[in-house]
């Protein structure tokens, strides 16, 4: 890149000479970089070269600066990517939220039905059906008396009970 | 527990008020605290402070002023999803730096273009008016001038290594400090220094390359005439 005869500068002054160039050294380092590059020509070249690329550089424009809205412009830009993450986030989750809703609403019908059955089992049994344990005491206590019809069945009764008797 | 967010809720909207009107000077390491605690406010603040910095370095990396821009929005989106991960260990502004280093790359390897390629040499005339612009020592007053400048700077930067051209672009164009560009391009201050040294040795070279061979063109062109 560089030209075959253009010198080239000591290796250990190249750092000290850039600093020399922007004008950063303290004096005792100042004139450490003078002396040097009044003893050598490499350096000497290379600093003149150095410094004409400040003249040849500056004459260019910076990047001009951004215009005043630029910072609510990037506010707007977060907040439309914000909004973007977020229905991403909802898209994300949905399918899973819709299933669980599903399931939450399945379990509650069944634990309803299941619920209103047996509500309406135990007043059905309450209202007509014998309980086991009244089925259960009429097989084995005794019949109860009943009162006799007629005048013969009087007579049946009266011949029983003095028959027992005898 | 529940008083204290109580506290810390009503008093947001007062601290974003504060940073709104500029009540409060802050420096960026709270901003950044409050930007993370979820407060917009003081992530504008920080846009607002470092926008200018930030365009300076993607303009200065990408050369096209067009997408300076769009570009330098899309850093500072990524800084605000990712500073809830920023740790504070390095300045908002060196973290911000390198966002922006990697965005200019990623939108140059999606455009696969490089920074800049000119194929063309200068002429003779262009030359010629880059010396007059040199020996005044300023950058011309109207403003297609001033991008002419820039373009034909441009054109001799883009024959030197790609490091080269980053450096003297951002030291000498936009103004960054030799401590900011070992930030950037996360290099030792001294090797920026050594390299920086010697691009502008190579930028010399070419610049005077062109203006012998101009020269020569100039002194042969009435030799043909005769």
């Amino acid at each position: 890149m560089t030209d075959t005869n253009t010198r080239m500068a000591c290796l250990e002054y190249e750092a000290l000479l850039e600093d020399y160039l922007e004008g950063v050294l303290d004096e005792t380092s100042a004139e450490t970089a003078r002396q040097h590059l009044r003893g050598c020509a490499g350096c000497n070249e290379a600093f003149d070269r150095a410094s004409g690329s400040v003249r040849l550089l500056r004459i260019a424009e910076p990047t001009t600066a951004p215009d005043t809205a630029f910072a609510r412009n990037v506010m707007a830009r977060i907040g439309l990517a914000e909004q973007e993450r977020t229905a991403e986030h909802t898209r994300f989750w949905q399918p899973i939220v819709a299933l669980g809703w599903r399931f939450a609403a399945t379990a509650t019908l069944a634990v309803g039905v299941l619920v209103s059955c047996d509500i309406g089992w135990s007043h059905y049994a309450r209202l007509n059906v014998p309980s086991a344990r009244s089925i259960e005491g009429n097989l084995f206590a005794p019949e109860p008396a009943r009162p006799p019809a007629n005048g013969d069945e009087v007579l049946m009764m009266v011949a029983e009970t003095s028959h027992g008797k005898q | 527990m529940t008083r204290v967010s109580k506290t810390m809720a009503a008093s947001a909207p007062a601290l974003a008020l504060s940073i709104d009107r500029g009540e409060v000077k802050r420096d960026d390491r709270e901003l950044v605290r409050l930007s993370q605690d979820g407060t917009p406010a003081a992530f504008e603040e920080l846009v607002r402070r470092h926008q200018q910095r930030v365009c300076a370095l993607v303009g200065g990396i990408l050369r096209c002023a067009e997408d300076v821009e769009d570009v330098a929005q899309q850093v500072f989106l990524k800084a605000y999803l990712g500073i809830k991960k920023f740790d504070q260990r390095a300045a908002f502004s060196t973290w911000l730096y390198k966002i922006a280093v990697n965005e200019c790359w990623d939108y140059l390897r999606k455009k696969k273009v490089r920074p800049l390629v000119y194929e063309a040499d200068l002429s003779e005339e262009q030359v010629s008016r880059l010396d007059g612009i040199v020996s005044a020592d300023r950058p011309p007053a109207d403003a297609n001038s001033r991008a002419e400048t820039r373009e034909l700077l441009d054109r001799m930067l883009a024959t030197l290594p790609e490091q080269d051209q980053q450096l003297l672009v951002l030291k000498e164009m936009e103004g960054f400090s030799v401590q900011e560009l070992a930030e950037i391009l996360q290099l030792n201050v001294n090797t920026v220094k050594v390299r920086l040294f010697r691009a502008r040795g190579r930028i010399m070279d070419v610049y005077r390359r062109r203006a012998i061979s101009a020269q020569k063109a100039d002194a042969g062109a009435p030799q043909r005439k005769r």
